[in-house]
């Protein structure tokens, strides 16, 4: 009897030790340092607690335009990224013979790291770069023109950054959405065809609908993953030309080290990146009821 | 897999909508292709061409693999031309009679290795051609020499310092976090598929939130905390920071793949005798490799990939992407060898994902266009 009971207590506590190193993984390399990162962002140079830190990053002259950089990337690079990787699936969504290779070239610009995409637009956009050479073999430039991609407004430039992360990223989101499509049961759109649904009421009823676990997962990632954009900024344009949040960490960080407040400074962004990833990340979960989701997935 | 069968006495109408279908998917397809395939073609030709052939406008669609050559009397020596593509002519690079100036001249802005001999073994058959009044009407001779299409590469990682050795680095640190996040993520991954148990759902979207948490938030810290147990610019600190992240994307991936496999095939095997344990191992695991592979391989990327905490958490010892970090902004000219350390970076990547995109297809969902 006693036996018994003891190894049911063992057999419910099984999954708890099995997730147990993850706990502890956390609490040493996750938790730990988010703690330390909080009360660094609230102590001053020489020690003691201030607000003082958070009032020079909203004095720093390049704090706004990070800001607003940064906004106009997260918003038109998400949304124009899943339109457009939506609409390719839907176009695509068939077999087709070299499907498989095709596959294969839509996962590169995913599996080239950064830095590659860094050198190949670097490369390719100064005005003796190779995009203008290829404008000019294609006759699009006249002998001796050339396109200065790299100079003028902030407004230019940031379409720039958005275009470049699209050309990385469309192709994968592409590639998840075809996956969900893919998978799809077809008698589910037979029936919305059935009973007298058009293409448009059928995508938008049943098809998208059920697509909605995978477009959750593509959309999140991204959203977190472009709100922390700065690699491809400081390639193309340099440290200070295009401010952006996790640009100015780095900045603070790598560039002028040494200043008295630069890790004060790179601590309090880090804290206002965190907290509107942490923002955008829960408020996506709520919305898409990820929260109530997981209950019934054991069967 | 199969598509919806038309209905008979519909036939026509449909199989003209499936021909209007089939050629917008083609467009679409060539179109995706051509836009994916244009900037990496241009990478790789890049990384390939000399320095001259470099700073040309437009440049080279593809590197010569031979320069061609023409001698002549110069005023000061010797007069050396290079053949040119885009004007069709000679140009003319040196006038000397320095026989050294003229090899680091063919190596460094040509790509071409010609040694002092094979240039002097040139000249003396000018002079002898000239000597015999064999010589053309041009008074020059002509010669080509093969081009060395690997010297922008072998440049790369001569003269940056330290490439090789952070390239070792970058594979130890993947393969560190590869080891970490596989033995506690996939033992959590398999516990969140198999069990129902209180806080069960908290833990799996603690772990999803951890996931997303930014890169820097952890690495900024992490500089002192690693610094105060001797960890600071080494691979195991390192990562340590990137297990992280790839610890919650294990779990993620290694449930999806457990919740797959059913628990049927497992509670079979232990009906025949085996144990909880020898089940899981004959039946599960090896079921369960593909998703493993796929989430070793992303552990492999988000490593090998990452920049960020790279450059935070390193000082003499960076990795290869903080080389070519370094490297790419330093650098306004010699952008081919830009394109060298950008290639040298991409390649290691692209062809894990190559042997690996069956499995990679199979996490999606066994996805089979």
């Amino acid at each position: 009897m006693v036996n018994a009971r003891k190894r049911n207590f063992w057999k419910s506590m099984t999954p708890y030790l099995m997730i147990a190193p993850v706990i502890i993984y956390y609490a040493l390399f996750w938790l730990r340092p988010v703690l330390v990162l909080v009360f660094d962002s609230f102590t001053a140079a020489g020690g003691g607690f201030t607000f003082q830190n958070f009032a020079l990053v909203f004095q720093d002259p390049s704090f706004w335009p990070a800001v607003r950089n940064t906004t106009i990337i997260v918003v038109f690079s998400v949304t124009l990224e899943f339109i457009v990787a939506m609409l390719l699936a839907f176009l695509i969504n068939a077999k087709f013979p070299g499907s498989s290779a095709f596959l294969f070239i839509a996962m590169i610009p995913m599996a080239l790291p950064a830095m590659a995409v860094a050198a190949m637009w670097q490369t390719g956009l100064t005005a003796h770069g190779w995009l203008n050479s290829l404008l000019y073999y294609l006759g699009f430039l006249e002998q001796g023109q050339k396109i200065y991609y790299l100079t003028g407004s902030d407004v230019k430039n940031l379409i720039l950054i958005i275009l470049v992360d699209a050309w990385t990223v469309i192709p994968s989101v592409m590639i998840i959405l075809l996956a969900g499509l893919q998978n799809f049961p077809e008698e589910a759109k037979e029936a919305g065809y059935l009973f007298g649904g058009n293409v448009w009421t059928v995508t938008r009823r049943i098809t998208l609908p059920m697509l909605k676990p995978t477009i959750q997962t593509a959309v999140i990632l991204r959203l977190i993953a472009a709100i922390q954009i700065w690699l491809i900024i400081v390639m193309l344009f340099g440290f200070n030309r295009l401010p952006a949040l996790v640009e100015r960490v780095v900045y603070y960080t790598d560039q002028v080290p040494g200043l008295t407040y630069s890790y004060q400074l790179a601590a309090s962004y880090t804290i206002l990146v965190s907290v509107v990833v942490t923002i955008a990340a829960l408020a996506f979960l709520q919305v898409s009821g990820a929260f109530k989701r997981d209950a019934g997935e054991i069967r | 897999m199969s598509h919806a069968i038309a209905p008979v006495n519909q036939k026509r109408p449909v199989n003209m909508r499936k021909l209007v279908q089939r050629t917008v998917m083609y467009i679409v397809v060539v179109g995706i292709t051509f836009i994916i395939l244009t900037p990496i073609f241009f990478l790789v030709s890049l990384s390939f061409l000399s320095t001259r052939e470099a700073y040309e406008f437009p440049l080279p669609l593809l590197p010569d693999f031979t320069t061609q050559f023409k001698l002549e009397q110069g005023k000061k020596g010797y007069l050396l031309s290079v053949y040119d593509d885009q004007s069709g002519d000679y140009e003319t690079v040196l006038d000397t009679d320095d026989t050294n100036k003229m090899s680091v001249y063919m190596r460094s802005f040509l790509n071409t290795i010609m040694s002092e001999k094979e240039i002097q073994a040139r000249i003396a058959d000018f002079e002898s051609k000239i000597q015999n009044a064999e010589i053309g009407p041009d008074g020059a001779i002509y010669f080509t020499h093969r081009r060395d299409l690997l010297q922008n590469y072998r440049v790369f990682f001569q003269v940056t310092r330290d490439a090789v050795p952070a390239l070792i680095r970058s594979l130890q640190v993947a393969a560190l976090t590869i080891v970490i996040s596989l033995s506690i993520g996939g033992l959590a991954g398999y516990a969140f598929a198999r069990y129902v148990f209180v806080g069960r759902d908290g833990l799996k979207f603690g772990v999803l939130f951890v996931r997303m948490f930014p890169a820097v938030a952890i690495a900024l810290p992490m500089i002192t905390i690693l610094a105060n147990i001797g960890l600071y610019d080494q691979p195991l600190g390192l990562s340590l920071v990137y297990a992280v992240g790839s610890i919650g994307l294990t779990v993620w991936i290694t449930a999806s793949i457990f919740l797959g496999i059913p628990v049927s095939l497992e509670e079979a095997a232990m009906v025949f005798g085996a144990t909880k344990f020898q089940a899981f191992m004959r039946i599960t695991f090896p079921l369960a490799l593909p998703g493993l592979a796929a989430a070793a391989m992303y552990s492999f990327l988000g490593a090998w990939n990452e920049t960020v905490s790279a450059i935070m958490l390193t000082q003499f010892h960076p990795t290869f992407a903080v080389v070519v970090y370094q490297t790419l902004l330093g650098s306004t000219g010699q952008v081919n060898l830009a394109a060298a350390a950008g290639m040298a970076m991409a390649l290691p990547a692209v062809i894990f994902t190559f042997f690996i995109r069956r499995y990679i297809n199979q996490m999606w969902g066994g996805i089979t266009v």
